[in-house]
């Protein structure tokens, strides 16, 4: 879980100490944007793609209630027990009373940042469960007590001497070993010893169809499969925007998914299940917490389209430079702004300022949402709502001001641009422009106005 | 009123505008000239490789020489073949040699959906995974792999594509995370 009041520009001004640590990090996952745009270009309809996920997503949306009613319907007629959990409080509860009545000891789970959303580690753990996460990642930042800094790559915050460090201290791996391939192969003979010992699995959901009554399960390292070919019990935790309608629009999705989340064609594992293994029990528990109130919602309905890939915060500039933990709700990044301050505003105001307003998050978006139009609109909400620091309110109020009066606004980057070259540097000294990595502009001669009317004249003569 | 019934009518109620479901089949999706070639390329960047048969060569003929050191074998491919007392007995699985219905050209995935398997542990706990396929049995993409795919009665099916890979320790990628360290498909 996080801490409360996270505020997402001094976590950033702190994690930018370490320069060089930063850019690494702003690197990697640029690689990785970069990857994906490669597989984009290898398929002449990329777009029609993004267009067909959009329409199949909008559309469910549109009929949510009737799709969960046949998912429901199906889901039972293979065997699978269906639990509906209004809230996160409700779904931990569900999941600690399957296992309670099983008797379940160890629970074995793969990626899922529902349960993430829920806080359901701490809680079965205050039940006396122990629960192994086993995602290469995400066992990582369990082992460290953190939460993950990215919804694909949880530990993508950390370099390879600290997670060293760690397996030394808690998987007993030499000291000083470093190198990625004897660390991973290290964790696989740790973690196979918990597959095979564990008495029940739990996995997220990325995709939960309503025509076949079953889900979707996409990883990379076979974990999920693993955590649910094992045990006896498997239980499948989905949000319930995870529904599509029918099995063929997987033919769309997972040539999406993988694509845009790692730069892949597909993930190693795209798992479907339909029933439990022979003797034993498959339950699914639907989510809500918050999501059917975001649907109702005019400005923000369309997050709920989200399939969770990450291309998003791989491409945001200011995600790159601040690491997921800068962000005060689980999911950072674009996505992650717009939906913590639905939930939130309070408590998330701050993220919706961790964001340039390029764009760049929506274009990249396999469903197309849009993304930073959602946080404009959330900067809003933000400031009515009385989240912000003073002197971000007063830079706005000014701004604001400024906007409303145009001739003040002329007069005023008149004035900006003589006296800023001449300002000395004792002035600036404790000003947002003397943080490291910024210098101030050089000042042009002209306004963006002026340059303007100029061309405007220019072309006509 | 139970949690879903209240769900249920917040969703009803908050119901947006949406359009018609999509023909999918409406867009044209890449095609392969070569779809066998297409697929090696890819695989051997998955972790894993891909042959074609040769006349008069076995499966167990071209694993035997991959591997020559190989630890204990299984082959799902063979009628009667053994079956496990429980799928935590696959554990020390050497090499799995099964039965895949169907290639995806672009994507390097298989279709694993075997009636015959009882635990289907014996794909993610094996270290060398090989899965033989039917050479007329492959597709361009994805979209004509789910049409010819059926949920079958034992209620699991899986597309695996390559070996198991992580990139999670600062994004270097190391096969091997969980299930098979090697994959290798023969198409026959
Ligand atoms: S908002 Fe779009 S880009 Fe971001 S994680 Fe969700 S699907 Fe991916």
């Amino acid at each position: 879980m996080k801490n409360d009041n996270i505020h997402h520009a001094e976590a950033a001004a702190a994690f930018l100490q370490d320069r060089e640590q930063a850019r690494w990090h702003d690197s990697a996952i640029w690689w990785v944007r970069q990857k994906r745009d490669m597989q984009a270009k290898q398929l002449p309809e990329w777009e029609q793609l993004r267009a067909l996920a959009q329409q199949i997503k909008a559309h469910t949306l549109s009929r949510l209630d009737d799709y969960l009613l046949q998912f429901q319907a199906n889901a039972e007629k293979n065997g699978v027990t269906v639990h509906w959990a209004a809230d996160a409080d409700e779904h931990n509860r569900i999941v600690q009373g399957i296992l309670a009545a099983e008797g379940v000891k160890k629970l074995v789970k793969s990626k899922s940042m529902l349960t993430e959303e829920c806080g359901l580690n701490p809680y079965l753990e205050q039940h006396g469960i122990e629960v192994i996460d086993t995602d290469l990642g995400e066992r990582i930042v369990q082992l460290r007590q953190e939460p993950p800094s990215h919804i694909v790559m949880p530990a993508i915050h950390l370099k390879k001497e600290q997670i060293s460090e760690l397996f030394h201290r808690e998987l007993g791996t030499e000291a000083g070993n470093n190198d990625p391939t004897y660390l991973t192969h290290a964790a696989r003979a740790n973690l196979r010893e918990h597959f095979l010992t564990a008495d029940a699995g739990l996995t997220g959901v990325n995709f939960a169809i309503a025509e076949t009554g079953g889900v979707v399960v996409c990883t990379n390292e076979g974990n999920a499969d693993l955590g649910t070919a094992l045990p006896p019990i498997h239980i499948a935790s989905m949000g319930l925007e995870k529904i599509i309608p029918r099995l063929e629009h997987l033919g769309v999705f997972t040539r999406l998914l993988a694509r845009s989340a790692i730069g892949s064609p597909i993930t190693t594992y795209t798992s479907h299940f339909h029933r439990a293994r022979p003797g034993g029990q498959m339950h699914i528990v639907i989510v809500d917490n918050g999501r059917s109130d975001i649907l109702g919602n005019d400005d923000f309905y369309q997050s709920l389209r989200c399939i969770r890939c990450g291309a998003c915060m791989n491409t945001c500039p200011v995600y790159r430079r601040s690491t997921g933990h800068s962000y005060s709700y689980i999911i950072p990044g674009p996505i992650g702004s717009t939906l913590g301050p639905s939930r939130d505003i309070k408590k998330h105001g701050s993220m919706a300022f961790a964001c340039t307003t390029c764009g760049s998050c929506s274009n990249v978006c396999p469903v197309k949402i849009n993304l930073h139009e959602q946080l404009v609109l959330q900067r809003k909400r933000a400031f009515d709502a009385g989240t912000l620091k003073p002197a971000k309110k007063m830079g706005l109020l000014a701004m604001r001001f400024l906007t409303q009066h145009p001739s003040l606004m002329d007069s005023g980057g008149k004035v900006m641009r003589k006296v800023v070259p001449i300002v000395p540097e004792s002035l600036t000294r404790h000003s947002a422009w003397s943080r490291p990595g910024r210098a101030l502009p050089e000042m042009p001669e002209q306004s963006f106005k002026e340059m303007w009317q100029a061309r405007q004249k220019d072309k006509k003569a | 009123m139970s949690s879903q019934a209240n769900i249920l009518a917040r969703l009803r109620q908050n119901r947006p505008q949406g359009p018609a479901l999509p023909d999918i089949d409406a867009v044209p999706f890449i095609t392969f000239d070569d779809k066998f070639d297409a697929f090696r390329t890819l695989v051997r960047n998955l972790g894993g490789d891909a042959v074609q048969l040769a006349d008069g060569d076995s499966v167990l003929s071209v694993v035997q020489q991959r591997w020559p050191q190989h630890g204990r074998l299984v082959d799902l491919t063979v009628a009667g073949h053994e079956e496990s007392p429980s799928p935590h007995a696959w554990h020390d699985v050497d090499v799995a040699i099964v039965p895949g219905e169907l290639a995806v050209a672009e994507s390097a995935a298989v279709w694993v959906s075997h009636a015959d398997n009882q635990w289907r542990s014996i794909y993610f706990l094996t270290q060398k995974l090989v899965l033989v396929v039917p050479r007329d049995a492959i597709v361009d993409t994805m979209r004509d792999a789910y049409r010819r795919i059926a949920i079958r009665e034992q209620g699991f099916g899986g597309f695996i594509s390559g070996s198991s890979r992580t990139a999670d320790i600062e994004q270097s990628l190391v096969m091997g995370a969980h299930g098979a360290m090697a994959a290798l498909v023969i198409f026959v």
